[in-house]
């Protein structure tokens, strides 16, 4: 009861003397910038939590192993210089030299291990120890102070693709061992363009540059991220000057923020994808591959970018998207309602008896409830009686989990940067979130392309595989999201197809 | 004043929501993407319509229907379990009385609203869960009064004489200690019902409790937070329709208590 | 006194006692939250090592036996979103939450309780009529309208006042108003009808046929007298503030106790839950016997048993 009595008094105090924050235009001139974000941090360890919010923060502090080309999505040397595949189950990394953690640490081979074996530590309680993460190494060897291996349980093609991620954030060994995580979480300490100042909860984190960057000085001296939950809270931010980015402006707001004069939009097409799911994990109509394909007849895809989302997405017709390094192009189901009613009396089914429900959840993705709603009108027009059933985000969750869901569910899955991150979890019957499942030709396909790792072999197997999903239709293909920034007028900065936020890549331009 | 503009209101507010099919022809379902965010008093719709194209009037009238449905239920059921309860522990005193008190105090050791969230994030959202969690949470007030009321009643005269004469139990707590109690059984009712409607509002704007498509005044006003920037009439108009049912309700309720209980205090 | 005072705490930790175990059963009813907290592309093997770590596989009783045994020493364990102390989580959001409160009922004892005076001193004046409606008004008025409207006339039109979230003062404007908006009709009329009684008694018409000032009359002997009434009042408000304050602070994005609670609850922190629902009724029935012992020390015929 004392501490409490203390800590009360004492943070009393601190926010009744809290100082103003600067305005837009101090900032300008002392370089820094505030950029609101929906959600704080859940922690300030690398390698811990999966959630883009955290490690988009997280990723100003410490640096990958591998970082990814902006226009291609290549990946391409960061802490590391280069890599190669030695033998099917080892890679080795040769990394960088003359690097230096913030407190002085040298950046070694043994960094890496010691971040790596944190990871996979069962008392780090890490969700990177899962089999989708690094789960699949068995080992990571010391080679010398600057080659490093990766030795896997089993062919592992995506390694790769995982150190060129935010799963490969680099921590210094020394002050793991010696500190432990539990002070490295409250003054965390990495390679990265910017140092660790201040985390308020629920208010902001505040971050330096750090001049010694290996990579050369940022331009920006200070990031603050602040935590505002809602859109509409974040755009008045924004348009009053208190924040300078923003992620997620909603596509009919996107003209105010333009006449605003204070901010412009930036926008890019994002890797994130959005779908409707068909259920085939459950008995229904949906059994029918031919409900299936009129389905995606019958839903006016285009009229929902245009009317809806107001143009701000980009139309999938399969599985993949452009933005993914195994994307194969797929023909589109047309829009034709005709086709689509004679695809259900095919399969035996009369429109106008057909009841389905849709699950939708409610501002996780852009104007996702909107959307479903809209999708059950359009379905309303052939006849079909679509009922909408909007969940809150962990009873959607549950509701996929357990295959509680109504005939169809809108979700999003994202980033989506290789074929397999997509079509292993999403269209096999005993994975957590798939909706789709027991069809044997694919199983097959699916495991044998997770294991290529010559690169034609692998392109040619998920090109097949895009078809075939193509054709079973198991989602109502929908669309990549856009990914649509405020940005304020004296900043310089181009968002990224990969979601990747980073400051460094930012430049405050006086006016 | 507070009569004619109370019962008016109300009554107003009533006649809306039972008629409301038939006061409007739109669907307040019915999604129109052409016609999305018009301004109010676009031809056909006078409210204007929201990022669907569905229209505000035909949402806000239906709103009505449902903000008095919940609040009735509500009502009716705190009313007769806290009635019977207070009535039941007043009378009988001792344990009944020392058991429901507790019950009471742990219930009324946390905020009515957050409890009743706190309820519906747990057993699940939706209309039904609502009228549960709401009257989960606001059953104690009638059980307080009721209790406190018995009490008193008990002591009369007339309750005395009809002991001493042997009048059964029963008898005498339906006949002669609840007429006596009723009336403040209606003025708790009248005061409560308007924080119910409110409260499911709020609730339902946090996202605990009607579902949208449903047009409930709390998740319509929820949803209008995204579209503040161009469509304040999403905000404005179901938030107005809000405060002016409470409004009504409120007034009624001070009236009637100026009526027939003038020393109570909720 | 002392004993009343020991015997109340007692109360208080058994009632404490009692709403965490019920809200402890219902969280364990009411279904799986690791979902939630783990990234989608996990698989099921990983999410049951994950519920078996945590805990969740083991039966009911030896789950609740361990909760008490934790929530006596005050450890709520660790918070499933955070990974760290949920008792610690919750701590950091009390200053927040005072801050808005006080300041709240500040607002609302300065604002109420001259308006309610003078409305009862010169009943039917104009004054008063105005009074009267502010007051109706206010009471029907929900707050998070009134907020949502506030935002949107003076952050988002005029731009005078920030959105949300702390800092300045000027973050504490809006919050603090809408939190106080509905107390504030209350407290003004409870106070207006409470000096309308005290007004009417004997004492007072003595001491105006005394001759003694009418200052004198209103300030010593009303206002003594109808303090009681509106302490109590106050102070069950003041408990309803922690409630008005979970609405506040969610539209403003102000980082107090409430915000946290609906978060928890929206991502089904269980642990932070069960942490915060135990502070709000701590604090809450400790409110309530301050208002209490108030009570007895303003008017000194009522004694406390």
């Amino acid at each position: 009861m004392r501490g409490l009595r203390a800590a009360l008094a004492a943070s009393l105090a601190l926010a009744l003397l809290a100082a103003a924050p600067a305005g837009a235009q101090d900032r300008a001139k002392s370089k820094e910038i505030v950029i609101g974000l929906g959600a704080e941090p859940r922690t300030m360890l690398a390698v811990t939590i999966v959630d883009w919010t955290t490690n988009t923060q997280l990723e100003h502090i410490y640096d990958r192993l591998l970082d990814r080309d902006a226009r291609t999505f290549k990946p391409k040397p960061m802490l590391a210089e280069s890599w190669r595949i030695v033998n099917d189950t080892t890679w080795e990394f040769k990394l960088r030299r003359g690097v230096k953690f913030h407190n002085g640490e040298p950046f070694t081979a043994q960094s890496v291990k010691a971040t790596i074996d944190y990871a996979l530590d069962p008392a780090s309680k890490s969700h990177f120890a899962s089999a989708a993460y690094w789960g699949l190494v068995k080992e990571v060897q010391v080679v010398d102070d600057y080659t490093v291996r990766f030795v896997t349980k089993q062919p592992w093609p995506n390694l790769v693709d995982s150190a060129s991620l935010t799963n490969s954030l680099i921590m210094p060994a020394k002050a793991l061992r010696e500190l432990g995580p539990q002070k490295l979480a409250q003054q965390p300490i990495g390679t990265g363009p910017f140092k660790f100042v201040e985390w308020k909860r629920d208010e902001r984190l505040v971050l330096e540059r750090n001049p010694d960057y290996w990579q050369g000085p940022a331009d920006v001296a200070r990031v603050t991220f602040r935590f505002i939950p809602e859109f509409s809270a974040r755009m008045a931010a924004l348009l009053s000057g208190e924040i300078d980015i923003m992620k997620d402006v909603p596509p009919h707001v996107v003209e105010a923020v333009e006449r605003s004069g204070r901010a412009k939009l930036r926008a890019t097409v994002s890797s994130r994808i959005n779908y409707l799911a068909l259920v085939n994990l459950k008995p229904g109509p949906m059994q029918d591959v031919r409900v299936r394909r009129a389905l995606n007849h019958a839903v006016n895809v285009e009229e929902l970018i245009t009317q809806v989302l107001k143009g701000r997405a980009t139309r999938m017709c399969g599985p993949l998207a452009p933005a993914n390094v195994d994307y194969a192009p797929a023909e589109c189901y047309k829009h034709d309602p005709q086709r689509a009613v004679a695809l259900l009396k095919e399969a035996g089914v009369d429109p106008a008896k057909l009841q389905l429900t849709l699950d939708t959840p409610s501002g996780r993705y852009p104007l996702d409830k909107d959307v479903s709603l809209a999708i059950a009108a359009q379905l309303g027009r052939l006849g079909l009686k679509v009922n909408v059933v909007v969940n809150e985000w962990g009873t959607h969750l549950d509701k996929i989990k357990n295959r509680k869901t109504g005939d169809m569910f809108f979700l999003g899955w994202g980033p989506a940067l290789h074929g397999q991150g997509t079509v292993q979890p999403l269209f096999l019957a005993d994975q957590t979130y798939s909706s789709y499942g027991n069809n044997p030709v694919l199983n097959e396909k699916i495991r044998r392309a997770s294991t290529l790792l010559d690169p034609k072999a692998r392109a040619e197997a998920y090109a097949e595989l895009q078809r075939l999903i193509r054709d079973e239709a198991p989602w109502v293909f929908l669309w990549q999201q856009h990914d649509l920034y405020g940005v304020a007028s004296h900043i310089e900065w181009t968002p990224r197809a990969d979601e990747k936020v980073w400051m460094y890549e930012a430049k405050v331009v006086a006016r | 004043m507070k009569k004619y503009a109370g019962v008016g209101l109300t009554l107003a507010v009533l006649l809306v929501a039972v008629l409301a099919p038939w006061l409007t022809p739109d669907d307040p379902l019915r999604a129109d993407l052409v016609q999305s965010l018009r301004p109010p008093g676009t031809p056909g719709h006078p409210l204007g319509t929201d990022q669907l194209g569905r229209d505000l009037l035909a949402r806000v009238l239906h709103g009505a229907r449902l903000a008095l449905f919940i609040g009735v239920c509500t009502v009716l059921l705190t009313a007769v379990v806290g009635g019977l309860l207070g009535l039941v522990a007043g009378f009988v005193e001792r344990w009944p009385s020392a058991v429901l008190m507790r019950i009471a105090d742990v219930q009324l050791s946390f905020p009515f609203i957050l409890l009743a969230m706190t309820i519906n994030a747990i057993v699940g959202l939706g209309l039904r869960n609502i009228i549960l969690s709401l009257s989960a949470a606001g059953w104690v007030v009638y059980a307080r009064v009721v209790r406190g009321e018995v009490l008193s009643v008990k002591q009369r005269e007339y309750v005395q004489a009809a002991a001493a004469l042997g009048v059964g139990r029963p008898r005498l707590l339906f006949r002669h200690v609840l007429p006596n109690v009723a009336p403040s059984i209606i003025v708790v009712a009248s005061l409560q019902f308007s924080q119910f409607i409110v409260a499911e509002a709020a609730i339902s704007f946090l996202g605990f409790g009607v579902q949208p498509p449903t047009p409930a005044w709390g998740s319509m006003l929820s949803e209008s937070r995204d579209f503040l920037y161009v469509a304040w009439w999403l905000a404005a108009f179901p938030g107005a329709a809000l405060a002016l049912t409470a409004l009504g309700v409120n007034l009624l309720g001070d009236w009637l208590r100026d009526r027939l209980d003038p020393k109570l205090r909720v | 006194m002392r004993a009343y005072i020991a015997s109340r705490l007692a109360q208080t930790a058994l009632v404490v006692f009692l709403s965490l175990s019920v809200v402890f059963g219902m969280v364990r009813l009411s279904g799986d939250p690791v979902l939630l907290f783990m990234p989608m592309d996990i698989q099921a093997k990983d999410v049951d090592e994950f519920r078996q770590r945590l805990g969740f596989n083991d039966p009911l009783a030896v789950q609740y036996a361990r909760f008490v045994a934790g929530a006596a020493r005050g450890d709520f364990g660790e918070s499933l979103r955070y990974q760290q102390d949920a008792m610690g989580l919750v701590l950091e959001r009390v200053p927040a939450t005072l801050l808005l409160g006080s300041t709240a009922l500040l607002l609302t004892l300065v604002v109420a309780v001259p308006l309610g005076v003078v409305s009862a001193v010169r009943r039917d004046s104009l004054l008063d009529h105005l009074g009267t409606l502010a007051t109706v008004l206010g009471q029907a008025t929900p707050g998070f309208w009134l907020g949502l409207m506030m935002i949107y006339l003076f952050s988002v039109q005029l731009r005078w006042l920030p959105t949300g979230g702390r800092g300045t003062l000027a973050h504490l404007v809006m919050p603090s108003i809408v939190l106080a908006a509905f107390f504030a009709a209350r407290i003004a009329r409870l106070t207006r009808s409470a000096v309308l009684d005290v007004l009417g008694e004997d004492y007072v018409l003595t001491a105006r046929a005394k001759g003694l000032g009418e200052g004198r009359v209103i300030g010593k002997h009303t206002l003594r007298n109808s303090a009681i009434p509106i302490v109590t009042l106050a102070g069950l408000e003041a408990g309803q503030l922690l409630g008005g304050a979970v609405i506040t602070e969610t539209i403003f994005a102000w980082p107090g106790l409430g915000r946290l609670t609906v978060q928890a609850l929206l991502n089904r922190d269980f642990p932070v839950v069960l942490a915060a629902v135990f502070l709000i009724s701590v604090l809450y029935t400790l409110i309530n016997l301050v208002v209490d012992l108030l009570y007895g020390w303003l008017d000194p015929r009522v004694r406390l048993r």
